[in-house]
Formats: structure tokens, C-alpha cells, sequence
């Protein structure tokens, strides 16, 4: 393997951990505050991909005022679903959670399919990344750059909402003690509404900016969300440089695992999950719970 | 109790005489869930453990069985003792990890430990068959005949039930209920609890292997499917869908799911949208499962995992 290939290689993996880092550090969010495992993130993102398709029709031209478009679109579905149906289980069982939650990426992916179609959605180059740059001499796609410049960007916006202004206090406030805050006055529910919206925003726009990457369709969801899961898992539930790390660690596993041994690449990222459950159960960069958990 | 069963036996066991193929058919596959369902909520109900890698030890009872006819030419049935022990042994591996954790964490490691298992049954193209799966399996004799399997598969169902029935009734079982309700208190007292958890682990997993082997029976083949999240997905369904807190709950949840799958499938193909709006009514409407609705007062909630 020479120097140049391993290089793009890396880059490679890295534009995959910026798809998985936005699709799941709202679900890292969403468990942070609210305390629920959300099986339906992974249809969140699909579709997100998916409003920026049926947007653009497919036509790479107007891909970055969609963007916009399909991300407004999937922050207000994510504050519908919260104050319609999250609301209602919050103090439930967990298995209630996760039943509503895949009852609702069960409905998602038939209703898409009677919108959308079944086939699989892909788009092209978005406009200003259509020519592959030179990288150490090899070409290589300007897009997969731009698109871990997004994620860069994403992450720290998110960093600078919770460390610096007040509802970002708020919301770490609500992870750590939600009664607290509430006693404190603080109008909870609408927190967590914003926090809902919030994730599922970032995951639809992880989809839409992901479109031109990979192709889409329905059955990614249950892909994508197990995805997602072992990255927040490995990088600590509740964390944002945690879920970055884990994006980082999964994108470059899944790189060179396809390239060393492609046959067990898929079952290297589940390994890790495992270990990391079993050594650090709160993950990489997790916070140690004060009680064993 | 002991009428309605007598009630529910006879007519299950007249019950294929009155059925075409293709209701023997849904019939079968309700038992098969059902022993499933049964063996997972051995698990939750007692422990409180909410398990999303029942699939492994289900996947595993099929390709034991699936790989033992296809690769050595064994007869079906005789390939059953190996399939437990497959599936006892992928149960002890994941439960002995997995029940030093609680809560969520216990849930995401059995759904890395069966997930790796999928991903390895996937991709292994040499052994398994990868993504092709193994096809073709034809079972003789008794397990060959739609008759023969559905009574095969209620009785495999009878017995996983007075099993899980003894169990319950045993000391282990009360110690079990114990650890469930306060670990700290049933360490002090000299339980070793993780002894208990791995064991009732171990049981609901081999029992869920049997279903396994009684799904490749009916489908004549395996696929990597069987390992997929989505089938542990499924188990839980049925058994929440029925009420977990009941001892049949798991059985009369696994046939309104298959029953109703059949039912819809014929009209629609947007059967997961129309699961997707039973779940949402019994989360919010009918929280306890479909066997509380045929009691007068309402059960408390199924048990919640162990703090």
C-alpha cells in the first residue's frame, strides 16, 4: 500500500465518519436529555435524503438552498413527533421507548415508500464540487472534503449552541439533573422539544448532505440507526467529541477493514462495540455515571 | 386457568384438520414464534433484562441444523441435540458478558453480540453461504409433512411452556424474581446473582435455538436474516403485543402478530405500516397487551428492568 492510496483512504473513511457523525450525535443528544434510545433516527436521516431528492428531483443544480430547505423541514417534523408521540413515553418502561420508536420507523418507511417509490435515490456532484481535486497526485472527490468540512463546521456550531449561549447551558443542565432545572422554573418540555428537533434536524441534514455519497432508499434506515448506535455507543452516550471520536474510529475501520479483510470489515465495528461496552460501558469519552449503571 | 387450557389444547391439537395448506401454514409459523416468545420472556419477565440479541441464539439453532444437513448430509431431526447445544453455547458466550451489565448497556451488548454474529454469517461466503443463505433444505420424515411440523412445533411449544412453568415455580425462579426486584438485597443475603442471570440467559437462549431449528424446518432454508436486529426486534413485539406479565401473554401476542401479518399481506403489501399503527395504539392505549384487553380490570405493566 503506498503512501498516496493510504492517504486517500483515510480521506475516504474520514467522509464516511462525517455522514455518521452528523447522523448520530442527535441520537447522542436525544439519550443525553431525554433518556431515549431512538430506533427511528436512522429513518430520520433517510429522510432527510429524501426531501432533498423529491426538492431537487434529483437535479444536483439547486442542491444547496434545498439543503436548507430539507433541513427546516426535518427540525419541525422533529418537534412534531416529540410534542405528538416522544412526550408520551418519557417516564414509561424502556421497552416502550423502543417499541414506539421502531413503530414509528416501521410507518416511516412504508409512507416514504408510497411518496417517494422504492427505488434507490442518488444525486450528483453538488454545485462547486463537481471536479475531483488532485491529491498528492491522485484525483479524488472535491465533495468527500467538502462534506468533512460540514461535518467540522456541524460540530463545532453545536459545541459553541452548548457551551456558549443559554439554552445550550440549559440543555446541559437537563442532562445532568431534570428536576432541578424544572424547580429552577425552567419550561422543560419545551427543552426537550427544541433538543428533539435539534437531533433529528442534524440527522436529516446528515441524509440530505449524504446523498451525494451513497445512494438511498428505505431499507437504510435499519442499517443506518445500528450504525449509529455502535458510534454514540463506542464514543460515550450523551457526548459530542465522544460521537466525533466514535465517527472517526467507525469511518476509518469500515475504510481499511473493506481494504485488509472486507470479508469481516462489518463484524470489526461490532467487536469494538462490544469491547467498549464491556470495559467502558459509558464509552471512550463518556462520563463515568456517579452510580454503577 | 386450567379449563381455558385444556379448551386451548383440544383445539389446537383438532386445529390442522380444519385448516387449507396455506392456514396450516400461518399456523405453524405462530407456533414457531410463540416457543420463541415464551423463551424470551423466560428472560425479561424474570429478570427484568430486556435482551436485543435473542436473534444470535435463534440464528444459531437454524445454521446448526442448516449447516449439519447441508454440509455433512445429515437427517433433519437427528441434527436437533447439536442445534441446542450451538445455541446453548452462543448463549453462555453472550450472557456471560452481557448480564454484568443492566439497563440499556445490557441491551446495546447483546445487540453488538448479535449483530457481529450476523455480519460474520453475512459475509462468510465459504461456510455460510454469506448473503445467498442455504436453500433447499428439505426435512423427511415427520418434520417433511405440514401436519407432522405443525404438531411437532406445538408440542416443542408445550413443552418450552411446562419448562418455563417449573422454572418459575422453582426456588431458582423466586431467587431469580429476587434479584429483579432488589440485586443489592439478594447479594446481601448470599445470592450470587450473576450466576442466576447467566443461567436463566443460557435456558431462555437454547429454548430460543429451538425455535430456530423449527423455523428452518418450515422455511427450508436459512438466511443471515435470522441473526438481523430486526428479528429480536420481532420476539419483543410479540411478546409486549401479548402482555409479558401474563404466562401466555408471549403465545397469544405471537399469533395476533402472524395472524394478522397473513391477514394484511393478502389485502396489502404495507404490512410494516400497518404494524407500525398497532404498535403505536398498544404503547399508547393498551400498554399491558392483547391479553389484558380480555381482562375485566386492568394488569399492572409488565416488569420494568431492574434499577
Amino acid at each position: 500500500m503506498t503512501l498516496p492510496f493510504f492517504f486517500l483512504e483515510f480521506m475516504t473513511g474520514l467522509a464516511s465518519a462525517a455522514s455518521l457523525f452528523l447522523l448520530a450525535v442527535g441520537l447522542s443528544l436525544i439519550f443525553g436529555a431525554l433518556g431515549i434510545v431512538n430506533f427511528a433516527h436512522g429513518s430520520f436521516f433517510v429522510l432527510g435524503a429524501y426531501f432533498l431528492f423529491a426538492l431537487t428531483r434529483g437535479d444536483a443544480a439547486g442542491f444547496w438552498h434545498y439543503l436548507l430547505v430539507a433541513l427546516a423541514a426535518s427540525l419541525v417534523l422533529g418537534a412534531v413527533v416529540e410534542r405528538v408521540f416522544m412526550r408520551r413515553v418519557l417516564n414509561r418502561a424502556e421497552h416502550y421507548q423502543i417499541l414506539l420508536t421502531y413503530a414509528l420507523l416501521l410507518i416511516i418507511e412504508d409512507v416514504s415508500k408510497i411518496f417517494f417509490g422504492p427505488e434507490y435515490k442518488s444525486i450528483g456532484m453538488p454545485k462547486g464540487f463537481e471536479m475531483p481535486v488532485l491529491v498528492l497526485g491522485i484525483p479524488f472527490p472535491s465533495y468527500y472534503l467538502g462534506l468533512v468540512g460540514l461535518a467540522a463546521v456541524a460540530a463545532l456550531m453545536l459545541w459553541l449552541f452548548l457551551h456558549r449561549t443559554h439554552y445550550g447551558t440549559l440543555v446541559r443542565a437537563v442532562t445532568q439533573d431534570r428536576e432541578m432545572l424544572e424547580a429552577l422554573g425552567v419550561n422543560v418540555p419545551l427543552l426537550f422539544t427544541l433538543i428533539f428537533a435539534l437531533g433529528i434536524g442534524l440527522a436529516g441534514f446528515g441524509g440530505a448532505v449524504s446523498l451525494p455519497l451513497q445512494s438511498i432508499s428505505t431499507g437504510v434506515a435499519v442499517d443506518s440507526v445500528i450504525s449509529a448506535f455502535i458510534v454514540v455507543v463506542v464514543g460515550g452516550l450523551g457526548s459530542i467529541w465522544g460521537t466525533l471520536l466514535g465517527a472517526i474510529l467507525i469511518g476509518e475501520i469500515q475504510a481499511f477493514g473493506a481494504l485488509v479483510l472486507p470479508e469481516f470489515s462489518i463484524a470489526f465495528t461490532y467487536a469494538l462495540m462490544a469491547v467498549v461496552l464491556l470495559f467502558r460501558p459509558w464509552g471512550l469519552l463518556g462520563r463515568r455515571p456517579a452510580v454503577r449503571t | 386457568m386450567k379449563v381455558k387450557l385444556a379448551v386451548a389444547a383440544v383445539v389446537l391439537a383438532v386445529l390442522p384438520w380444519f385448516l387449507q395448506d396455506y392456514g396450516l401454514q400461518v399456523a405453524i409459523q405462530a407456533l414457531v414464534l410463540a416457543g420463541f416468545a415464551m423463551a424470551f420472556n423466560l428472560l425479561f419477565r424474570n429478570t427484568g433484562l430486556l435482551s436485543f440479541g435473542h436473534a444470535a441464539c435463534f440464528g444459531t439453532g437454524g445454521y446448526a441444523t442448516a449447516l449439519l444437513v447441508s454440509k455433512l448430509g445429515w437427517n433433519f431431526a437427528a441434527t436437533l441435540p447439536l442445534a441446542l447445544v450451538a445455541a446453548a453455547l452462543v448463549s453462555l458466550l453472550i450472557g456471560f458478558f452481557s448480564v454484568r451489565l443492566t439497563k440499556i448497556y445490557f441491551t446495546m451488548l447483546t445487540l453488538a453480540f448479535a449483530q457481529m454474529l450476523w455480519a460474520v454469517v453475512h459475509k462468510w461466503y465459504g461456510f455460510t453461504g454469506g448473503d445467498n443463505g442455504i436453500t433447499s433444505l428439505l426435512p423427511s420424515g415427520l418434520l417433511g409433512n405440514p401436519k407432522g411440523l405443525y404438531y411437532a412445533s406445538l408440542i416443542s411449544l408445550a413443552v418450552v411452556s411446562a419448562i418455563i412453568h417449573v422454572v418459575r415455580r422453582s426456588p431458582a425462579g423466586y431467587t431469580l424474581r429476587a434479584v429483579r426486584d432488589n440485586p443489592a438485597r439478594a447479594e446481601a443475603i448470599g445470592i450470587s446473582a450473576f450466576e442466576y442471570m447467566v443461567a436463566a440467559f443460557v435456558l431462555s437462549g437454547t429454548l430460543s435455538g429451538l425455535a430456530g431449528f423449527l423455523q428452518v424446518a418450515w422455511q427450508h432454508s436459512a438466511f443471515p436474516d435470522l441473526f438481523y436486529w430486526t428479528t429480536s426486534a420481532e420476539v419483543i413485539i410479540a411478546v409486549i403485543l401479548g402482555g409479558g406479565s401474563e404466562f401466555f401473554g408471549p403465545v397469544v401476542g405471537a399469533v395476533v402478530l402472524v395472524v394478522l401479518e397473513a391477514v394484511v399481506r393478502s389485502h396489502t403489501q404495507y404490512w410494516p405500516l400497518a404494524l407500525g399503527f398497532v404498535l403505536l395504539a398498544m404503547v399508547l392505549f393498551f400498554p399491558s397487551g392483547v391479553i389484558s384487553l380480555f381482562h375485566r380490570r386492568q394488569r399492572e405493566e409488565a416488569p420494568r428492568a431492574a434499577a
